[in-house]
């Protein structure tokens, strides 16, 4: 960090400690940037360098995690995917993620979040219960079968579209666009047959048809997933479903793994240690 | 499936009022256009014109069936409205039958001058 580079930020951070204070108020920081520096990074100058009682919950710092999902600058963003020049400007202000209960500073309770994923069963389920307890072999799935719902599995489960979804500020029962989105991403699953039993979870007042398909969550995802649109094709499989329309999803056959596999290839000999 | 059931009657019934009051609009409105096609309304607004229109079977049953599909429309709407903001099971269940109550009074208000005019 050199001295030309450098530019001081002035983090406005809020805290809150739910043992001490009775609403949460805002600490200022003076950090120093220089480029490409993340707002995780300028997190971690603070809890270093100026006060160490600042909470934040981050892991990979590689958006793989999403751990490090707060509101900087009022919209919803992973800290350690958003570089501080991005905001163009020299204060960012820091809070926790809205819609979702604090438990200190900058950590929210994600555990209600992740009890709606749950709920909604997201895995695999299948008629046959021995193949799936003891496998003899494996689920075929064409690549054209996979894409249907690809994107959907790159979900990181960082709470970021709950946020800034709208729906789920106004209505605290909403399912939220991740577990929907993860309800399609199952069921749109040709290796899946539990269809039926999430279909009776998602089909409620508070369930998919609450979408009011803002489409804030689409555009605040930090992996760039679209859970509108699986919004909108779950509501299209409810509505095949209940008029008797579209064509039946046939549960993929077990097959065989391949007889012959090919040896994976040997390490470089010059990347093996010892030779 | 229930909510999917409403919900589809939600969009079912909001295309029926873009047609049925298009129709509406047409004749008590447009006036001008209609006879531009060579159709004669009279004094379409006046009081006679209306128990006239009542008494014949098509237009008092596109005005029940109007009244029906934008109660329907209109206070499923106001439901999901109302259970976004309030959301809890005693709430749900109490916005519900008083809606219904609402709706069934309105729908037995509205079409009391038609079918009385219709029966007699």
């Amino acid at each position: 960090m050199t001295e030309d580079s450098t530019k001081q930020i002035r983090f406005k951070v809020q805290r809150y400690n739910p043992e001490h204070d009775g609403t949460p108020h805002f600490q200022e920081f003076m950090v120093p940037s220089s480029q490409s520096m993340t707002v995780l990074e300028g997190l971690i100058y603070i809890k270093e360098n100026l006060d160490s009682s600042l909470v934040f919950r981050t892991s990979c710092r590689m958006a793989i995690c999403g751990s490090c999902g707060m509101l900087i600058n009022n919209y919803p963003h992973l800290a350690c995917h958003t570089q501080i020049e991005e905001f163009h400007s020299n204060t960012l202000t820091i809070k926790p993620l809205p819609n979702l209960p604090i438990i200190k500073d900058l950590v929210v309770d994600l555990i209600p979040f992740f009890n709606t994923h749950k709920s909604l069963k997201p895995y695999i389920l299948r008629q046959d219960a021995e193949e799936m307890g003891n496998p003899t072999a494996e689920y075929a799935q064409a690549p054209h079968a996979l894409e249907t719902f690809l994107q959907f599995t790159y979900c990181i489960k960082c709470g970021i579209c709950i946020s800034a979804c709208p729906t789920s500020a106004s209505d605290k029962l909403f399912l939220g666009p991740q577990a929907l989105a993860q309800c399609y991403r199952y069921c749109a699953d040709n290796r899946d047959e539990g269809e039926q039993e999430r279909i009776p979870l998602v089909d409620t007042d508070h369930g998919v048809w609450h979408c009011h398909l803002a489409a804030a969550c689409s555009e605040a995802c930090p992996k760039g997933l679209d859970p509108a649109l699986a919004i909108q094709l779950l509501k299209r499989r409810l509505v095949s479903r209940a008029v008797g329309l579209g064509k039946k999803q046939q549960p993929s056959p077990v097959v065989l793994p391949p007889t012959e596999i090919k040896p994976k290839l040997p390490f470089p000999e010059f990347t093996v240690k010892g030779t | 499936m229930r909510n999917t059931y409403l919900r589809l009657l939600q969009l079912v019934t909001g295309i029926l009022i873009a047609v049925l009051l298009g129709i509406h609009i047409v004749i008590m409105h447009l006036d001008a256009i209609l006879g531009f096609f060579g159709v004669d309304v009279n004094d379409v607004t006046s009081w006679g014109s209306m128990i006239e229109r009542a008494r014949q079977g098509i237009w008092a049953g596109l005005y029940i069936a109007l009244l029906a599909v934008v109660l329907y429309h209109a206070l499923n709407g106001l439901r999901n409205v109302i259970l976004e903001l309030t959301p809890s099971a005693r709430t749900e269940r109490v916005v519900t039958w008083a809606i219904i109550a609402f709706g069934i009074i309105a729908f037995i208000g509205g079409t009391y001058v038609p079918a009385a005019l219709l029966a007699g």
